[in-house]
């Protein structure tokens, strides 16, 4: 998800507790080769819908632990839906269960609950610890009813729990404990009566007037992982987790709207009143979203991978049709990179949700087979915010959607490494130093602006941090997108481009339908690239370290220096000590490399292991140094400093004449503007 | 009474002090206030200088502060290959923020602002009169109506307040068509209309005010609530042909600007810093020379359309003897 899709280009990031640090059991290990066999079916040529919501085995993608069915219909003046839900969960667990955890999401949207506690102690993506409470915000969930099939009626029996912050006024996580446990191997289903209220909309979820994001509407069971219920409260930083399974939903929405979800459209049968009931069906996702709206614009069209032809439906709003070519062009771009690089596409669509005006906090997110992204009225073709935030939410099919990692706890596994991601396909399909910015004689690339969103809060939280235990919304963004992507981007340089891109593949490959933790990902980059990497990823990760080099100091000395008179200097017969002295003012240890220049043309490439607090290297020739500049490659993306990082003999003030060029500009103008009043 | 002042219209020959504004019926005052500029582009080059060099002061504190970050550093090339906000923010960060050149420069153009308030009398007196004054005639004439401009100014303020008012009404509409309308063009076209009638709005009161200092100037009036008053009589009775003026030159310094600007990103390499900094001056310097071009040309339109309250105020002082030239009086100094 992209925090503020537009003004500061953020999303939700996870990262490694200690407790999700342990390696996945041999249950996941197994399913991984399971799943994987049947990936590599889908991907050798089978086509149509991944699968049905009944669950067919020969078809499953992934281990489909539940299956939802509901029937919901939306009223449009209220906004309002009334649904049914029959859940069916597959204890998978190797356990008797007898206790049932459920997300209600949209409870979260009430002045007591703990996201809003936590909006009003540090933000979140469009709202500031200032924002006004506006009741039009208010949002709910309600269980009408809550039957378990074959125990009866448990409405009653229904418990709020807060497992992460013990606030009573939360109502975002119930559960409810079964009169008889849920053998292993055996099935429970749920039939469930809810209402739900949706606000306007915020946090990726609502209405504005007549146009509908209906995401997190539905009562979600908890996962169970790591031998223990995952279902975490609704946290102003934290996104979701969920099994994989089947879905089986249908809408009924005025019959003039157009509709657009997760997975494909099955049939869509009008009603007497004025009203049509459109089902679709989905299934290896973990999460179902379904947008409606009178004011869509359907675009269509299809890309053709490795796994298939993949549908692209762009449902688009009034007043965005610059957008349409370039929303095309970057879905099309990823879904090729993607291909290339990570593994297949397996689903056959794609849908994209352009937000109306005002409803841009649906905007910048994603949802299995369904992303929001986010444009405006005239956005210049060098500013590529559409482009990015449209890359970003693919991205997220991946790193989220296929490789299901908790949300809640790693927030770096599904948005900083979706964020790396990014940088890679807007470099390929944009150019290197353009990728995100190439107008009016500026130009910036992706990973500039990940990198410059690290450096503004390099050290507050390690990644592997619960994702509402950060210091505060500008931290998490910092570390969980920027420094996660920039530290990704270091490792690059360290073990190659090549050896990265066929370690994310792996990685891909191998945890694709399953919940992988940060060890699996660390472990997986070490093994394919052989080496050991510790070292980094326990600074990097799990430490708050922080990483500036600087040279500190280069200096020719004249051997001869006491002669008197002293000896006029000669270029080439006269003998110089050079030295160059760098310095590691943090506390981030990362080996360098030096590369000295000298006047007679001479260069050298020195190697620092940087251990020590600083190194002199020092030469006796017949030339003077002329430069030394660490990291000459620019590789070390993690150095919050990159101008400390080289010294030259002879200034050149070419670049600060010209920003004081610019200054004296806007100075003057200023100025002349104001003297207008005088 | 009008009192007498040394550089009133009867200070010179009369001929000099109404001199080719008067005579030269043939131009309008548009084309007349452009040639009335070039004459006086002393005026001109002196308060671009003073702006130049207010700002010249802003700057170098601003680069004292960076140049020990970038002068020998070789990171400092992505800014003279090419522009990269990114890398400028991280710089700021890393000089901490520019607190005191910001701070420098936001005092200096307070003090420019100041000086451009202060001189404004000697520069529509240089108009009024259409001849070099000294550097002595000019500041008498600068401090002489410097109080009542700065009245003027308070007054400004308070009538921009409804202004102001209407701009926030406009942005609340659009706010509001924004909530009505699925798309944003609605919401985009009520805000860009209302953004340019409060622009021209706010050009009618500049032109109000415009001609009260000219008209102060003129009658050297003391009572500025009067004089604002009488201007507003000569400016809304008036209207149409003064804002068609006024307006007109307006275009035309938003067109060299657009012209200059679309140069300076399109035709300009980034590494030609020389020919930036000429066009960036280049720029400010028809900026500038417009609103002075405003100014003489409603010096010009007031001296043709209000001849018979100019003569009375002229009649009570006797012609003195012929003086010499003013450019000769004090070539060095005269503005």
């Amino acid at each position: 998800m992209l925090q503020c899709a537009v003004k500061r280009f953020q999303d939700s990031r996870i990262h490694v507790s200690g407790r999700v640090r342990c390696v996945f059991g041999c249950r996941v290990v197994l399913l991984s080769l399971i799943l994987a066999g049947a990936v590599v079916a889908r991907a050798g040529g089978q086509t149509g819908t991944v699968a049905d919501a009944q669950g067919q085995a020969s078809h499953a993608l992934s281990t489909r632990v539940v299956a939802y069915q509901i029937e919901a219909r939306l009223d449009p003046v209220k906004k309002t839906i009334d649904a049914t839900e029959i859940l069916t969960y597959h204890n998978l667990t190797g356990r008797p269960l007898d206790t049932f955890p459920f997300h209600l999401y949209l409870n979260a949207f009430q002045p007591t609950s703990t996201f809003m506690r936590e909006v009003r102690l540090y933000g979140t993506r469009g709202a500031d610890p200032e924002s006004v409470w506006d009741k039009k915000h208010y949002g709910a969930i309600e269980v009408k009813s809550f039957e378990v099939v074959g125990q009866g009626d448990f409405t009653k029996r229904l418990e709020f729990i807060q497992p992460d912050d013990h606030n009573p006024d939360d109502r975002t996580v119930f559960q409810v404990k079964l009169a008889k446990p849920v053998a292993p191997g055996a099935d429970v289903v749920f039939k469930i009566v809810f209402h739900d209220q949706l606000p306007e909309v915020l946090e990726r979820t609502g209405y504005k007037r007549n146009f509908f994001m209906v995401a997190q509407w539905f009562p979600k069971v908890g996962v169970w992982w790591h031998d223990a219920w995952n279902c975490h409260q609704f946290h102003a930083l934290t996104e979701f987790f969920a099994d994989f399974g089947a879905f089986d939903v249908k809408a009924t929405v005025p019959e003039n709207y157009l509709t657009g979800s997760t997975g494909d459209l099955v049939s869509t049968v009008p009603n007497r009143d004025h009203t049509k009931t459109v089902t679709w069906r989905a299934a290896d996702i973990h999460d179902f979203a379904w947008t409606a709206s009178p004011d869509y614009k359907l675009i269509e069209d299809a890309w053709t991978g490795s796994a298939g032809t993949v549908h692209i439906h762009l449902l688009l709003s009034p007043g965005h049709e610059s957008s349409i070519r370039r929303y095309l062009e970057v879905i099309k771009g990823a879904l090729d990179r993607f291909d290339r690089w990570y593994g297949p596409y397996p689903y056959d669509r794609i849908t994209l949700v352009d937000p109306p005006q005002g409803a841009s906090d649906a905007g910048g997110m994603e949802y299995p087979t369904l992303i929001t992204c986010g444009t405006g009225w005239w956005v210049p073709e060098g500013a590529r915010v559409p482009e990015m935030v449209t890359e970003h939410e693919f991205g997220h099919q991946y790193w989220y959607g296929m490789v299901a990692t908790n949300e809640f706890e790693e927030a770096w596994m599904d948005e900083g490494i979706n964020s790396y991601t990014e940088a890679k396909v807007m470099e390929s399909l944009y150019g290197k130093d353009t990728s995100m910015l190439d107008l009016w004689g500026m130009s910036a690339s992706d990973a500039d602006i990940l990198r410059l969103e690290y450096v503004t809060l390099p050290d507050t939280d390690p990644l592997s941090r619960f994702a509402w235990q950060f210091m505060n919304s500008n931290a998490y963004a910092a570390v969980s997108y920027g420094k996660t992507a920039t530290l990704l981007l270091t490792l690059e340089g360290i073990i190659g481009e090549d050896t990265m891109r066929r370690a994310m593949h792996t990685y891909f490959m191998r945890y694709r339908f399953t919940h992988p933790t940060g060890a699996d990902f660390i472990k997986t980059i070490e093994e394919v690239s052989g080496r050991d990497l510790d070292w980094y990823f326990q600074q990097a990760v799990h430490g708050t370290n922080v990483l500036d080099y600087e040279v500190l100091a280069i200096r020719s000395d004249p051997l001869d220096w006491f002669r008197e008179p002293p000896s006029k200097p000669k270029k080439g017969v006269t003998l110089y000590r050079d030295t160059v002295l760098v310095h590691r003012k943090a506390d981030f240890i990362m080996p360098v490399d030096i590369q000295i220049k000298f006047d007679n043309g001479d260069r050298t490439l020195e190697k620092w292991d940087g251990r020590d607090r600083w190194v002199r290297f020092s030469y006796d020739k017949k030339a003077r140094v002329i430069s030394a500049e660490i990291d000459p490659q620019h590789s070390v993306r993690l150095d919050k400093n990159f101008f400390s990082n080289s010294s030259t003999e002879e200034a050149d003030r070419r670049a600060t004449h010209k920003l004081s060029t610019y200054w004296l500009f806007a100075t003057q103008y200023m100025a002349q503007l104001l003297a207008w009043l005088a | 009474m009008t009192p007498f002042h040394p550089l009133s219209r009867s200070s010179g020959p009369p001929i000099s002090s109404w001199g080719r504004n008067v005579t030269n019926l043939n131009k309008s005052p548009f084309v007349a206030g452009a040639g009335l500029v070039w004459r006086r582009q002393s005026v001109l080059w002196w308060v671009f200088l003073v702006n130049f060099i207010l700002a010249g002061m802003g700057a170098a504190t601003f680069m004292r502060q960076i140049s020990p970050m970038l002068d020998q550093s070789l990171e400092s090339q992505v800014f003279v290959r090419s522009f990269n906000p990114m890398a400028l923010s991280t710089l700021l960060m890393e000089t901490h923020g520019l607190s005191s050149a910001g701070m420098a420069s936001a005092c200096l153009i307070l003090v420019f602002f100041f000086f451009m308030l202060f001189v404004e009398g000697g520069l529509l007196e240089v108009y009024r009169l259409d001849r070099g004054l000294t550097k002595g005639e000019f500041f008498e004439a600068s401090g002489r109506f410097f109080w009542r401009f700065v009245r003027l100014l308070i007054m400004l303020l308070i009538v921009l307040i409804p202004v102001g008012i209407l701009n926030n009404l406009a942005t609340r509409s659009s706010h509001a068509m924004d909530e009505r309308s699925p798309s944003p063009v609605p919401g985009i076209w009520v805000r860009l209309i209302g953004l340019l009638l409060v622009l021209l709005l706010m050009q009618a009161v500049r032109l109000w005010f415009d001609m009260a200092q000219v008209r102060a100037v003129a009658e050297d009036d003391r009572a500025i609530r009067r004089a604002l008053a009488r201007a507003f009589k000569i400016t809304f009775g008036n209207f149409g042909s003064l804002y068609w003026m006024y307006l007109r030159i307006s275009v035309v310094a938003w067109l060299m600007m657009a012209v200059l600007l679309w140069i300076w990103v399109r035709l300009v390499r980034p590494e030609w810093i020389g020919v930036s900094f000429l066009l960036t001056q280049l720029m400010l310097l028809s900026w500038l020379g417009t609103r002075l071009w405003q100014r003489a040309s409603e010096t010009v339109w007031y001296q043709r359309r209000m001849p018979a309250v100019v003569k009375e105020s002229e009649q009570p002082t006797p012609v003195p003897a012929p003086v010499p030239a003013p450019e000769a009086q004090a070539p060095d100094f005269s503005i």
